[in-house]
């Protein structure tokens, strides 16, 4: 029973902390993370009267983001419902990506059936309200203290948006992103999840389909051939045929080019110092240049009659 | 200027004309199938020339007549088998000793359908007196008049063609004195029928050169007939065109005349004896330069300031023809796609523009008249025969009052009726004059047809109104079909 | 360069409304300027469907529908309604009424010649507006309509007179996806629905319509894995599913398909998933129980692998038909020639080398994966579509040379986002200032959530004007070089119909060829109305359609037996093919010969493949091996081999051929082809050869050889 001791804990924890009042901040923060981190469902934490008013109290040095819902079918909160599961989304991606409660950031749920007297105390009439406590001590500390409240007006929100919005307030901190999955594989997910990796990949195979591999794969064209001189000839003659390195050279060429493209797209201004940008904007629309022209005239020599060229390959 | 003058005389023929082929249907009178000519005349003298050159047959009478009768005779007969009436066409009679009076009228009478022998009624514009003589120079054109012998020669043979006709000219009336004469493409005349001669020649006929003649011989009684057949090499294609449709549109807005003529060809010599080869019709045209039985091209001299010319058949375009146009002349050259060779069969289409000043012209009077050639087809050596064409002027929408005068003889002209034609943005259609031909030859290449019309402003000024209002239909459709597309767009789908 | 003006323009109206217009004439522009690119030349190829047209024409829709063509595949016919898809001269039918109702009575066969290219003025605006879904640059959108409009890879089946199903498809194809996007960002079902009704429309217009039933769930599929479920993809992919299928299912050539074949499957697994997801979702939303939704997406995963399994068995228990062999050949690439060479013999089935990608898109061809690689920056549900459409489009175009062309939309529209941000970058007047830079660097310092590394900077600009004007040449440069690239590629490659060649003569002047047409035009005018041609069936929509003759087979490839009986004819002995043609009553047999000219498309080219169909069937009968010469040599010259010597086809080819079953009947002007006729049994009725046998004194003893019914005419 995975589930058993974090219940234990979280029991217990309530116990406590509805005994023991007068614990510090720190020692809350550290009692509220360690319940949300004990596994992989246990964030956002499921609060009731005591533990709210636990997780609220001032000074704190941490924040505090809590939802106020009504899930009770009796409410008939469709908003409720809606918000639900991308608030413990956000929160569960949160948790798992700041282990160490770097962001000193905890997440709650208060739902009317557990804390009817929170609801009347704040004089709530409509759910769900999201409210971020800031922390009052330590160096995060805003002058104000009355919690931020966020806007459900424009109807459901996705936790995306709720994320931006809370890493907002939350400036100078890490601010662990969404993830997508519900099942921990702290090890593959980053690979499965990155962006990086699948743009490679993509590319890659685009490369390859591109630049005739298919055809290699089919006819079983041979990698490289004598042009009877004794030398190596990378290149066959003629539009119909190819060979195996000559698909790899062309699609070194495309993949250099594309490189190029990238960069002068999205790298080059994307750098600050003037003078950097202006030898990458040379060096990237150069490799572009002439890339492109040994490719015009890599492709003249398949097909004699093609018309167009760049200097210096004439 | 000298074609203005041509226009208004024919101008004040058209009056008459018009006339003339609206009671023309009328004027076949029906005769009874009893019927036979009366003799009233006698053949004084009659020459008869048969000419075979080209791959029709051309045969000119040139008889005077005499009336042996009391009373004044206006209509002189000539007597034709069903066959040949059939195949008959383009007759002209003249007085040859008036030329200026212009063509009689001449026509087939129409009396029993079954009997094999037919008529031609000539009238006399004036009757003549009992005694009197009158010159008449009469030809007129047979076609499909050959049959090749051999049928089936082989693709490098000479073409021979054989003709058959009576030595004497044949008549409904006593000939005193008559001579035929047979005039051939060359000399090369294998076979023909030789006849015991008369008076100081022993045997007929007499050859000179690429000529025969029969004759003279003295008094004939009428119906006198004599078989003659004739073999002669005619190593040129027999072009056929068994069908010609020739649209001639008129464009007032456009200022343009638009021809489209539509052929069905057919090659009637001799068919191939083996199966076509290729080998041997590249040899021949290297080594003979080309002198071969099939026809291989087609020339059109078209009027001066043809343009646009094109060259199709139901496959589409063909692009095997050339196109020279100057101030001189205007010439098309189209190739078949394949040699066509005897029994072979070419159907194709042409086409060209020509500005409309070079044919329309306004009259004083508001009314337009247009005057285009009846006929334009090629221009061969060997010549071509149609053997049905259909003319079919296409006047703008709204034009009325149409009436026409053609110099094409009448006997071939079989019908003129004014349709309704309806093409591109027409509401109630365009006018079309449509003149049905049959047997004429390329001989009429130079003839005229002569159309008059009114065309009011108000029919001038329809066009260009309904395509206007249609437009703005088109673009009030168009703003309201873009409003909605606006509220699709503009209603957010995402209320949840 | 156009991309340049568009940006002076787009500057030069700031209104709105300004901008809005110019939109709107760029965009005409672009739409005549490709239909005036594909006017190089005008001839109808292929002929079958303007003949299917003109019969929709003459006889009206319900006539179409229940057309039995017995002029084609002599002698058992095709039910040519309930085997072709309508869609194209529906189109053109429809076209035709609609001018003549507006008094412009255009020949069909205009509509049918200009189809092709007016539908690429309608696929260059739909290219626009899929763009215009990706990126919010408006000049994305223009450049990927001209690209559109004149990349080669999309001319090449849209010239004037092409009149072929792919001349409407492409424009289908582009705008269904652009619908699809539409609902899928809304969750419209209106679009969902307008999504389905052109779905519905390619389907009845395009085999490739599988392209769409497999990529659209494909992507429905990929943001599932992304855990991008969301209510808008429910609602847009079951409208599109259950409203497209019952679409699809209204063409006679489709009818049961949708539920019974494979490759529609994945379409019905995903519309199953979604159910079960929505299901999933509503019980998670009601229940807010952590350890019951960890158990339900168990669950949920458990009745995907299960409804697999039942797939899997289904399928091999036959209930589901397996892959057809068509649609199979693209995954298991060897498995065509094996199996079916009538398809693997098409030269647009074969798989495409690399210069056939770069003659058909050129520039495009590698600034298409900085598109795609741009998509990764935002990566939303659309940027996604584009994605994995980019990685099986550019696969199954590798594949097949014919399906470069639904490669090249993605191509365009990526390519198009590509070179519309760098022009955005570096055509911008303003150069970044000191705050700039302070801003983006304290914006560095917070992070952004961008997922791709090269992106997590912030942008700044670019400083200097001498970068910004040389990357705007250089971009110009290789734009003109590209229009120029298409010009040159569609006036010399692609504008030449297959029934005309086309060769410059030494002084530079246009030499045309016309031999297919001569002859065409020949057996349509000198033979009789009922004589049958048996030739390879490359021809056979040719023959029916230009020579009006009756044909064995043709490019409706539906019977391999017949086309295998056609082979055998041509690949064996005379003793051989003769019966065959007899019983097959032939007239005529037609081949195409190239030995005059080098004319490599001929019929000696083709034998091979002949061979290899006719060995599938009759494999005692003919031998693929035995037209090798013994070093393993394809060799047609003297030393050929005695069965390749012996066959039909070569002696037709080669021999001056005049022999004993068959004369030659016509020979084009240039040798292509070549036309003979079958000779009639002899007075006392026997063929030609034992007739021959008999005048040398031979016996008969080739009687064991004719086996099966002869079928004697009496003449």
């Amino acid at each position: 029973m995975r589930w058993l001791p974090a219940f234990l804990t979280a029991s217990l924890a309530f116990a406590g902390g509805s005994l023991a009042a007068k614990k510090t901040s720190e020692e809350r923060f550290n009692s509220f993370h360690a319940k949300s981190i004990a596994s992989s469902s246990a964030a956002p934490i499921k609060l009731s009267d005591p533990s709210y008013r636990e997780l609220t109290s001032q000074p704190r040095d941490y924040t505090a983001a809590v939802v106020l819902t009504a899930m009770d079918s009796r409410f008939n909160c469709q908003l409720c419902r809606e918000f639900q599961p991308e608030w413990d989304l956000l929160a569960r991606s949160w948790v798992k990506g700041d282990k160490a409660g770097e962001s000193r950031v905890l997440f709650g749920t208060l739902d009317f059936a557990d804390g009817r007297e929170i609801f009347m105390s704040l004089g709530l009439q409509t759910a769900p309200v999201l409210l971020l406590f800031p922390p009052t001590v330590g160096p995060h500390a805003v002058a104000n203290p009355e919690p931020l409240r966020y806007d459900f007006s424009n109807g459901p929100q996705i936790a995306e948006v709720v994320h931006t919005w809370i890493a907002r307030h939350l400036p100078d901190r890490p601010h662990p992103p969404l993830t997508a999955s519900y099942v921990a594989w702290p090890y593959i997910l980053p690979i499965i999840q990155s962006r990086n990796i699948w743009a490679a990949l993509t590319l890659i195979s685009i490369l390859l389909f591109t630049s005739g591999h298919m055809y290699n794969h089919i006819r079983k064209v041979p990698y490289v051939a004598s042009d009877g001189k004794g030398g190596i000839s990378y290149f066959a003659s003629g539009f119909q045929s190819q060979y195996g390195l000559e698909t790899q050279i062309v699609a070194a060429l495309y993949g250099l080019l594309s490189l190029a493209g990238i960069s002068l797209a999205i790298k080059v201004p994307r750098i600050r110092d003037a003078k950097t940008q202006g030898v990458a904007v040379l060096a990237w629309g150069g490799i572009f240049y002439f890339t492109y022209a040994f490719l015009l005239s890599v492709f003249r020599g398949k097909n004699p009659g093609y018309p167009f060229r760049l200097p210096p390959f004439v | 200027m000298k074609t203005s003058a041509v226009f208004s005389a024919l101008l004040s023929l058209l009056s008459l004309a018009s006339a003339a082929s609206s009671d023309k249907g009328s004027s076949k009178s029906t005769l009874p199938s009893t019927f036979k000519p009366p003799q009233v005349f006698k053949n004084a003298n009659l020459v008869h020339v048969i000419s075979v050159e080209k791959n029709y047959v051309k045969e000119n009478i040139n008889v005077v007549v005499e009336n042996i009768d009391k009373k004044a005779q206006d209509e002189y007969y000539l007597p034709f088998t069903a066959d040949q009436i059939s195949r008959l066409g383009g007759v002209e009679v003249k007085d040859r000793k008036d030329t200026i009076a212009g063509p009689f009228v001449a026509e087939n009478v129409e009396f029993d359908p079954e009997s094999d022998t037919q008529y031609l009624r000539i009238r006399l514009p004036k009757p003549l007196a009992p005694g009197a003589q009158q010159t008449l120079g009469i030809s007129y054109y047979i076609l499909k008049a050959y049959s090749p012998l051999p049928a089936a020669i082989k693709q490098e043979e000479q073409q021979f063609l054989t003709y058959t006709f009576s030595a004497y000219v044949p008549s409904v009336y006593t000939t005193s004195k008559q001579k035929t004469e047979v005039k051939f493409p060359s000399g090369n005349i294998p076979d023909y029928t030789k006849i015991p001669g008369s008076g100081d020649i022993k045997e007929f006929p007499q050859k000179q050169g690429s000529k025969l003649t029969y004759g003279p011989f003295d008094e004939k009684p009428a119906g006198a007939y004599e078989p003659i057949r004739v073999r002669f090499e005619f190593n040129r294609p027999v072009t056929h065109v068994a069908r010609l449709e020739r649209d001639i549109e008129v464009s007032h807005w456009g200022g343009n005349v638009a021809f489209e003529e539509r052929y069905t060809l057919y090659h009637r010599g001799a068919n191939l004896s083996s199966l076509f080869n290729r080998v041997k019709w590249q040899q021949s045209q290297y080594y003979q330069q080309g002198a071969t039985h099939a026809l291989k091209e087609l020339k059109f001299p078209l009027r001066v300031g043809s343009v646009d010319p094109y060259y199709t058949d139901v496959i589409g375009n063909v692009s095997t023809s050339r196109f020279r146009s100057n101030k001189r002349e205007a010439s098309l050259e189209i190739k078949p796609r394949y040699p066509v060779f005897g029994g072979w069969k070419y159907p194709f289409t042409i086409g060209w523009n020509s500005d409309a000043k070079n044919f329309l012209r306004k009259t004083a009077s508001g009314g337009f008249v247009l005057n285009v050639p009846f006929l334009e087809g090629p221009k061969q050596n060997e010549g071509v025969e149609y053997e049905q064409v259909e003319v079919r002027v296409i006047l703008p929408e709204g034009a009325e009052n149409v009436k026409y005068v053609t110099s094409i003889p009448t006997q071939s002209i079989s019908s003129a009726d004014v349709e309704i034609h309806k093409t591109f943005l027409d509401t109630i259609g365009r006018t079309a004059l449509v003149i049905k031909a049959r047997n004429l030859v390329d001989d009429f290449r130079d003839r005229e047809l002569v159309v008059s019309y009114d065309y009011p402003l108000s029919a001038s000024l329809r066009k260009p109104f309904i395509v206007f209002s249609s437009t703005i239909a088109f673009f009030v459709a168009v703003w309201l079909v873009g409003n909605i597309e606006l509220k699709f767009a503009s209603a957010p789908v995402s209320k949840k | 360069m156009s991309a340049e003006t568009l940006q002076v323009l787009a500057d030069v109206g700031k209104g709105k409304s300004t901008r809005g217009v110019l939109r709107v004439i760029i965009l005409a522009l672009i739409a005549g300027a490709s239909i005036a690119s594909r006017l190089f030349s005008v001839i109808l190829d292929p002929w079958f469907n303007f003949r299917a047209t003109k019969y929709l024409v003459a006889n009206g829709f319900y006539n179409f529908w229940d057309w039995f063509d017995d002029r084609t595949w002599h002698p058992l016919g095709r039910v040519t309604g309930g085997t072709l898809y309508p869609g194209l001269m529906v189109t053109s039918g429809a076209i035709w009424h609609a001018l003549r109702a507006l008094t412009i009575p255009v020949d069909i066969r205009n509509v049918c010649v200009l189809l092709a290219p007016a539908f690429s003025g309608l696929t260059a605006i739909a290219a626009y507006l899929l763009t215009n879904e990706m990126t919010t640059y408006n000049s994305a959108g223009l450049l990927a309509a001209l690209f559109m409009g004149i990349a080669p890879g999309y001319i090449s089946r849209s010239v004037a007179g092409s009149y072929d199903n792919e001349a409407i498809a492409i424009f289908l194809l582009v705008f269904t996806f652009y619908l699809w996007i539409k609902a899928l960002k809304q969750g419209s079902m209106l679009w969902g629905a307008l999504c389905a009704l052109f779905y519905g429309y390619m389907v009845a217009s395009w085999g490739g319509y599988a392209f769409i039933t497999c990529l659209l769930p494909l992507h429905a599929f990929v943001l599932i894995l992304m855990g991008r479920y969301s209510t808008r993809l429910y609602v847009s992919y079951t409208t599109w599913y259950a409203l497209g299928t019952l679409a699809s299912m209204q063409i006679p050539f489709v009818g049961f398909l949708p539920v019974k074949t494979s490759e529609h499957m994945p379409a019905l697994g995903i519309f199953g998933f979604l159910q079960l997801l929505a299901f999933l979702d509503y019980v998670r939303s009601a229940i807010p129980s952590r350890q019951f939704q960890t158990f339900l997406w168990l669950f949920a995963g458990g009745i995907f692998v299960l409804s697999l399994a039942a797939l899997v068995i289904a399928t091999s228990a036959g209930v589901i038909a397996p892959w057809s062999g068509r649609f199979y050949s693209l995954w298991d690439t060897g498995y065509a020639k094996i199996h079916i060479p009538i398809i693997a013999s098409v030269s647009e089935h074969q798989p495409t080398a690399w210069p056939a990608f770069f003659f058909d898109l050129n520039l495009l061809i590698f600034v298409f994966p900085v598109g795609v690689y741009l998509c990764f920056q935002e990566l939303a549900d659309e940027h996604v579509f584009i994605i994995v459409y980019a990685v099986f489009g550019s696969y199954f175009a590798g594949v097949m040379v014919r399906l470069m062309l639904t490669l090249t939309p993605v191509v365009c529209v990526a390519g198009a986002i590509a070179i519309s941000t760098i022009l955005n970058n570096y055509l911008v007047a303003k150069t970044p200032t000191e705050e700039d830079q302070q801003a983006a660097e304290a914006a560095e310092k917070k992070g952004t959530k961008s997922g791709l590394k090269s992106a997590t900077k912030p942008v700044v600009g670019i400083y200097s004007l001498w970068s910004k004007s040389l990357m705007v040449a250089s971009m110009a440069v290789y734009l003109l070089i590209f229009v120029m690239h298409c010009t040159w590629v569609t006036s010399n490659a692609y504008s030449s119909p297959s029934v005309v060649l086309a060769s410059r003569m030494p002084d530079g002047s246009q030499h045309i060829i016309d031999d297919y047409r001569e002859a065409y035009q020949w057996l349509r005018q000198n033979t009789k109305e009922d004589a049958k041609i048996m030739s390879w069936w490359d021809y056979g929509y040719q023959i029916g359609g230009m020579a009006d003759r009756p044909t064995l087979v043709d490019n409706n490839t539906w019977n391999n037996t017949h086309i295998a009986t056609v082979g055998k004819a041509m690949s064996s002995r005379e003793e051989v093919s003769y019966p065959i043609m007899r019983q097959h009553e032939v007239d005529y047999v037609l081949v195409v010969f190239g030995g005059l000219l080098g004319y490599s498309g001929d019929d000696i080219n083709k034998f091979l493949w002949m061979v290899r169909i006719a060995e599938g069937i009759w494999p005692d009968e003919v031998s693929e091996r035995a037209f090798f010469t013994p070093r393993g040599e394809y060799r047609v010259d003297g030393e050929a081999t005695e069965t390749m010597k012996n066959s039909l086809m070569y002696k037709m080819s080669y021999y001056n051929f005049n022999n004993l079953t068959l004369e030659e009947a016509f020979t084009s002007e240039n040798w292509i082809i070549r036309i003979y006729k079958v000779k009639d049994l002899d007075n006392v009725g026997r063929d030609h050869i034992s007739a021959a046998a008999f005048e040398k004194g031979l016996k008969k003893k080739k009687a064991t050889k004719k086996r099966g019914p002869r079928v004697l005419r009496v003449d």
